[in-house]
């Protein structure tokens, strides 16, 4: 006999989205701010096309982040994909995207598992995933990002630091001429 | 070795054997195509293996809309769209691809282009999409023994006028049937015979020692290898040897099934690099790197490569060797069979017999640590990291 069937996402998924959506924030935010403090992330960034938009995103339809390049200043902007971008990053479902959104699995390790696709130029991507890389070895510790990370997280500048640079409202900075 | 998640697809249907070419009618029916373009190039048309695929069609009363011969030796979106013009043009329904990698390349490109319905191919960049909404179907049919590209869903085209190189990957790109059929590389000289078993050797190793390694990508890594070891000398000796080449045939596709899903890495990223710099032919690289890459990687994947030890040396030799050793003495095993390739055919064993120089070696090793390939390798290797080992090849 067939049944009506109503089961939603259910509460636990929902807990999921709302967390990855901070998390998300602070990821843009963050990639931002280790432009600015890193120079390894800066040189990365200044190998990008101008006029580059990258978001990541959950799939379907959930938070995301994106952050633009446009003459040479790389910006935060947020969720809800303000613009269309040209290198875009989807995890299948917030249970993929959760472990590397916890710190718990790499970016890296997300597209070894096929748990995202991208669409856009791959060679950016895989600069993207350097950069993600390096971000994280700012946002965790090294407790966690010696279980996630190809190599020991080499940091320019302390936690504290890093995530002051990613608190401030100089989060829009410039790729160019910044401090090493 | 199980990880704790992993995807593997291999969709193509495969047709192996003499007479294999005779049956493509039959599948290009049952993917319900009457008109075909074919797609070839000029040496393969001269030598007559595009008239052994030709002469099977007519045979079996598939309408063969257009012969387009003239893909060049890098697949570029000039072409492909070219060629997507003249199927539109003589309203054809399916793809025949005879050829190496660039022509394959350039048909999956065709099909990208015809699914697009005009999209910007730029757009439609990308891994792990599903590009277009339906691809037109594509029998492959290689001519070499060693890309594996059949059974791949990677396709790179050239963008000449923005200068880029465009890469697409996706399960869904696999041609829908592959066709091995020991004709074809009948008349492949000695020479690059070797250096394309070598190609697919390391497609191989890099497969099974990599990080999207898997319990199915192991398998047909393993049965490669097995394959290689037994039939590349037989097949670099004697060209006519139609048993071997049918099973080095078989080799690269089951090398291509298992790259395609657990991807290469430093030895595939540094040959990238040593083709952009030099032109180094890209199976010449593959078998002077391939024991170094090992090398390097031994600290990582040295347990992986004691595994191979008994596809590359036997079963004999497995058993012979401590465990411990195993590891080394399977990157021995690889610098034996290059030995004796170099002995018979003169297969290079280093980067200065391909033309590499050591001033050379720096811009090469910067390129080969932002290759793409380099990211799935089991070990992290800096630029440094990789100058030192470019310093040992040469």
């Amino acid at each position: 006999m067939a049944a009506d069937v109503d089961v939603g996402p259910g509460p636990l998924r929902a807990m999921k989205r709302v967390l990855a959506a901070i998390v998300f924030w602070v990821l843009g935010r963050g990639l931002v701010a280790a432009c600015r403090v890193d120079s390894r992330v800066r040189k990365e960034v200044a190998t990008w096309p101008d006029g580059t938009v990258v978001t990541l995103e959950i799939a379907p339809g959930g938070p995301s982040t994106t952050v633009r390049l446009e003459n040479g200043r790389l910006t935060a902007l947020g969720g809800g994909r303000p613009v269309p971008a040209t290198l875009l990053v989807t995890f299948k479902n917030v249970d993929g995207a959760f472990p590397v959104l916890l710190g718990m699995k790499s970016v890296l390790q997300s597209f070894v598992e096929h748990r995202a696709s991208l669409s856009g130029d791959v060679g950016l991507g895989i600069s993207l995933v350097r950069c993600l890389h390096i971000v994280e070895g700012y946002l965790f510790p090294d407790i966690m990002t010696r279980r996630i990370l190809p190599a020991k997280a080499q940091r320019r500048v302390s936690h504290v630091h890093a995530y002051l640079a990613l608190l401030t409202p100089t989060a829009e900075l410039t790729t160019k001429g910044a401090r090493s | 070795m199980i990880p704790a998640y992993y995807e593997f697809a291999n969709t193509a249907k495969v047709l192996s054997g003499e007479g294999a070419i005779e049956n493509i009618p039959f599948e290009l029916r049952n993917l319900r195509c009457e008109r075909v373009l074919v797609v070839t190039n000029k040496d393969l048309r001269r030598l007559g293996y595009a008239d052994i695929v030709l002469s099977a069609l007519a045979d079996g009363k598939i309408e063969v809309g257009a012969v387009f011969d003239d893909v060049p030796v890098d697949s570029s979106v000039e072409v492909v769209n070219e060629v997507a013009r003249v199927f539109g043009e003589q309203r054809c329904d399916g793809l025949v691809a005879v050829g190496g990698g660039s022509v394959l390349d350039t048909a999956k490109g065709v099909r990208i282009v015809l699914s697009a319905g005009g999209e910007d191919l730029m757009e439609l960049r990308g891994a792990d999409r599903l590009i277009g909404r339906f691809l037109t179907p594509l029998v492959a049919v290689p001519t070499t023994a060693g890309t594996g590209s059949e059974v791949t869903g990677v396709a790179v085209i050239k963008d000449t006028e923005r200068h880029v190189k465009m890469a697409f990957a996706s399960f869904n790109l696999v041609p829908d049937v592959a066709v091995l059929d020991p004709r074809m590389t009948a008349g492949l000289p000695p020479r690059l015979t070797a250096s394309t078993g070598m190609d697919a050797l390391t497609h191989a190793v890099e497969a099974f020692s990599c990080r999207q390694a898997n319990p199915l990508s192991d398998g047909y890594a393993r049965a490669a290898i097995d394959l290689v070891r037994g039939y590349l000398p037989r097949a670099v000796e004697n060209g006519r040897d139609t048993q071997a080449r049918l099973a080095m045939a078989n080799a690269a596709l089951l090398a291509g099934v298992s790259f395609s899903n657990a991807m290469v890495g430093i030895v595939h990223a540094m040959g990238h690099a040593c083709g952009g710099a030099a032109n180094v032919p890209h199976g010449d690289a593959m078998a002077v790197l391939l024991p170094h890459g090992m090398k390097f990687n031994l600290a990582s994947a040295g347990d992986r490569y004691a595994e191979l030890l008994l596809h590359l040396a036997g079963s004999e030799t497995f058993a012979a060797t401590p465990k411990a050793e195993r590891a080394e003495a399977a990157i021995e095993a690889v610098r034996a069979l290059l030995a004796s390739l170099h002995e018979s055919v003169g297969q290079p064993v280093t980067l200065a017999e391909c033309g590499i120089t050591s001033e050379q070696l720096p811009e090469i090793a910067r390129a080969a640590a932002v290759d793409g390939a380099i990211s799935m390798n089991p070990r992290f290797a800096s630029a440094d990291e990789i100058l030192e080992v470019l310093k040992a090849a040469l």
